[in-house]
C-alpha cells in the first residue's frame, strides 16, 4: 500500500494543472458562459458568442474582456452552482447556451443581464409573469416554432408518396420542452398538409438503433429528425439505419445537413450565438440595455447536403445552397 | 463568502436525501434506486401544486405521501414478488419517468414569482439567509423525528432487520412490512429533498433525478468513513454526519467551481476531493500504524 502514501500528493498535482489562473481585475468586464451539457453541434453557439464578442473589439487575448465559461456536464445540481458561482461574483453579464441554463439563471437573477442562445421565447419556457411579461433581465436570441412549419412542408414538395398518403416518421424527446412542443405542432401541420405523422419518444440516445428501427418498420417515406439533444447525440445511428431502408432524413437545422441529411431550413446554432454575442457587445460597449430585448433569430438557412439529395434522387429547389 | 452559503444551502436541500439513502442502504442494506424518481416525483408534485397556488400545508403532505407511495411500491415488489432490490427500484423508477411527465404535463415548470418555502416567513431581509434559516428549521425537524424514530421499538427493530434478518424474524416481527415501511420513509424523504431543490433552484425539470442517487450514496458515505473513523455508535450522531456528508459534497462541487478548473476536468475533480476526504483517516491510520 505504498502508492497510497502518495495519492494527495498526485491529487495536488492534478488539482493544480487543472487550474486556470484567476485574474481578478477590476477594468475588465467579466462574462460568465453557462453551458448545460457537453455537445459538439450546441458548442457552436459558444463559438459563435466569441466571435462576434471579438469582432466588436472584446476578446480574451487582448485582455479586453473575460470569459467565464462553465458547463454543468448535464447535472443539475452543478448548473445551479454554477449559475450562482456567477450571480455571487458579479459578473457583468450571463451568456446562457440551452434552455435549461437560460431557466435557471433567470431564476436565481434579477438584475445580471441574461443573454440567451439556443432557447425558446420566454412565453415557450413558461418565464412570463402572470401580466404575461418577459423577465426584464432577458435578451438575446431566442425561437418561435415558426420555422417548423417551413422546414416541414418542403417534404410533400420534393417527395412522392409511395402509398396513398404520405408517412413521416419523426423522434421527439419528452425531456426537452421544445422538442414536445414542435411535435404537437407538427402534427397540426400534417393534417393540413395531407400527410400521416408517425411519432415515438426518445429520451436518452441508447434507445436510439431500438426507436429508429421501429419507426422503419412502420413503412415510412421520410423521417422527420427534429432537432434536440438525443437527436444531436444520436444522428449517425439514425442516419446509418435509414440509409439501410432507404429513407431521406429531413430537419429544421444546418448542422445535421452537414452530418447527413438531405435538407433543412431552420436556425444555424453558430449564427445563432453570434447574435446573441452582438447583442452582449453592445451591452458591454453602452453599460446600459437600453433598445436591447429578446430578439428572434434572424439568420435562418435553407441547406441541402448534395451527396444525400443525388442518393436519394430528389431535386432541390434552387433557393437552397449546398452545405459546406 | 455568499456562494459559499448558496452551496451551503443546496447541501442543505440534499440532506433529505441522504438521511433516506441512509436509511435504505445503511439500515436495510437495500441499494435503492427508486431515488431518481422518487426526487422527480417530489419536485414535480411541489411545482404542479405551486402553479395551482395551493397553500403550503396541503403541498408538503403532498410529497411526503407521493414519496411513500412510490417507496412502498419498491417495497412491495421487493418482498411479495420476491424481486432482487435493486431491479424492483429500477423498475420502479422507470415508471415514475411517464407519472412524473403525466402529472407535470411538459418536461420543464419554471416557478418564477411564485410563492415558496423560503418566502413564507421573512426572518431577516437577505433572501439567501433568510433560506438558510428556514432550511436549519426544516432540515432540524426532519432528523429530530427520523431519530426519534430510530430510537423507538418500532425503528429498533428496523435496524435489527437490517443487521440479521432471520434472528429479527424469528422474534416475531414481520420483516416484510418492515423492508416496505422502511423504503416508504426512505422515499417520502427522498421526494422531501424534490421538494426543497425544486423550491431554491426555481423550476422542476423531468431529467431532475438523474444520477441522484449519487450524490445521496456519496453524502452517506462521507460520512459513514466519519463514523468509522471517530467508531461512533450513538444514532443523532450518525445522523448529523449524514447531514454534514451531504453538505460537504456541495461545499466540495463549489470549491472545485471557485478555483475555476477547466470545466471538462470539473468531474474528476471533485471526485479527486472527496477521495482525499474519504482517504484521510485511512491515511493517517497507515502512518500511525
Amino acid at each position: 500500500m505504498k502508492f497510497i502514501k502518495y495519492l494527495p500528493v498526485a491529487i495536488l498535482l492534478v488539482f493544480f494543472v487543472s487550474c486556470k489562473p484567476k485574474t481578478k481585475s477590476m477594468q475588465v468586464p467579466v462574462v460568465g458562459f453557462v453551458d448545460a451539457f457537453e455537445d459538439a453541434t450546441i458548442s457552436q453557439a459558444r463559438k459563435g458568442f466569441t466571435d462576434a464578442l471579438n469582432k466588436n473589439g472584446f476578446s480574451e487575448e487582448k485582455k479586453t474582456v473575460q470569459i467565464e465559461y462553465s458547463n454543468a456536464q448535464g447535472d443539475i445540481p452543478t448548473l445551479t452552482q454554477i449559475v450562482n458561482h456567477f450571480v455571487t461574483d458579479s459578473v457583468n453579464l450571463l451568456a446562457t447556451c440551452t434552455t435549461l441554463s437560460t431557466v435557471t439563471a433567470l431564476q436565481k437573477t434579477k438584475h445580471i443581464p441574461v443573454f440567451a442562445m439556443v432557447s425558446p421565447t420566454a412565453e415557450r419556457m413558461k418565464v412570463v409573469d402572470a401580466s404575461g411579461k418577459a423577465p426584464t433581465n432577458l435578451f438575446g436570441a431566442v425561437e418561435e416554432l415558426n420555422y417548423i412549419d417551413t422546414s416541414f412542408s418542403i417534404i410533400p414538395k420534393l417527395l412522392k408518396p409511395k402509398g396513398p398518403k404520405l408517412v413521416i416518421g419523426m423522434i421527439y424527446n419528452q425531456s426537452e420542452p421544445q422538442s414536445a412542443d414542435a411535435l404537437n405542432r407538427i402534427k397540426s401541420l400534417a393534417a393540413g398538409l395531407n400527410v400521416d405523422i408517425v411519432a415515438l419518444p426518445l429520451n436518452t440516445s441508447a434507445d436510439a438503433q431500438l426507436v429508429t428501427q421501429s419507426l422503419l418498420g412502420k413503412n415510412i417515406d421520410a423521417f422527420f429528425a427534429n432537432p434536440d439533444n438525443t437527436v444531436f447525440a444520436s444522428f449517425e445511428t439514425i442516419l446509418k439505419n435509414c440509409n439501410q431502408k432507404n429513407v431521406p432524413i429531413f430537419t429544421s437545422e444546418a448542422g445535421l445537413v452537414q452530418r447527413g441529411a438531405v435538407a433543412a431550413f431552420g436556425a444555424d446554432i453558430y449564427q445563432w450565438g453570434y447574435q446573441a454575442g452582438e447583442q452582449a457587445a453592445q451591452f458591454l460597449k453602452t453599460h446600459k440595455t437600453d433598445g436591447l430585448q429578446p430578439e428572434m433569430v434572424k439568420i435562418r438557412k435553407r441547406v441541402y447536403n448534395p451527396a444525400a439529395a443525388k442518393k436519394y434522387n430528389i431535386t432541390i429547389p434552387p433557393n437552397f445552397e449546398p452545405v459546406k | 463568502m455568499d456562494f459559499y452559503l448558496t452551496a451551503l444551502l443546496q447541501g442543505l436541500c440534499f440532506s433529505a436525501i441522504a438521511l433516506g439513502i441512509y436509511i435504505s442502504m445503511k439500515i436495510f442494506n437495500i441499494p435503492d434506486i427508486t431515488t431518481d424518481g422518487s426526487y422527480t416525483l417530489g419536485g414535480v408534485v411541489t411545482a404542479v401544486l405551486l402553479t395551482n397556488h395551493q397553500p403550503a400545508y396541503v403541498i408538503l403532505p403532498a410529497v411526503i405521501l407521493a414519496g411513500a407511495t412510490a417507496g412502498a411500491l419498491t417495497g412491495i415488489i421487493h418482498t411479495k414478488l420476491k424481486i432482487n432490490a435493486l431491479l424492483a427500484g429500477i423498475l420502479v423508477m422507470t415508471a415514475l419517468y411517464s407519472v412524473n411527465l403525466t402529472i407535470l404535463g411538459r418536461s420543464n415548470l419554471p416557478l418564477i414569482n411564485l410563492p415558496s418555502l423560503f418566502t413564507i416567513v421573512n426572518v431577516v431581509g437577505d433572501p439567501n439567509q433568510n433560506t438558510f434559516w428556514i432550511l436549519a428549521i426544516f432540515v432540524i425537524v426532519i432528523t429530530v423525528l427520523i431519530g426519534y424514530l430510530l430510537k423507538t421499538d418500532f425503528g429498533i427493530a428496523m435496524r435489527a432487520t437490517g443487521n440479521s434478518e432471520s434472528m429479527i424474524r424469528s422474534l416475531g416481527v414481520n420483516t416484510d412490512r418492515m423492508k416496505i415501511t422502511g423504503l416508504a420513509l426512505a422515499n417520502a424523504l427522498t421526494a422531501l429533498s424534490g421538494y426543497l431543490v425544486a423550491q431554491f433552484q426555481g423550476f422542476a425539470d423531468i431529467s431532475m433525478g438523474i444520477g441522484i442517487v449519487i450524490v445521496g450514496l456519496g453524502s452517506v458515505i462521507i460520512a459513514e468513513t466519519l463514523i468509522n473513523w471517530f467508531k461512533l455508535t450513538s444514532v443523532w450522531l450518525s445522523l448529523v454526519l449524514v447531514l454534514a456528508g451531504a453538505v460537504i459534497f456541495q461545499l466540495v462541487l463549489a470549491f472545485t467551481l471557485s478555483v475555476g478548473v477547466d470545466p471538462k476536468l470539473l468531474k474528476i475533480v471533485t471526485a479527486g476531493f472527496v477521495l482525499v476526504i474519504v482517504s484521510l483517516p485511512r491515511l493517517s491510520l497507515l502512518r500511525s500504524s
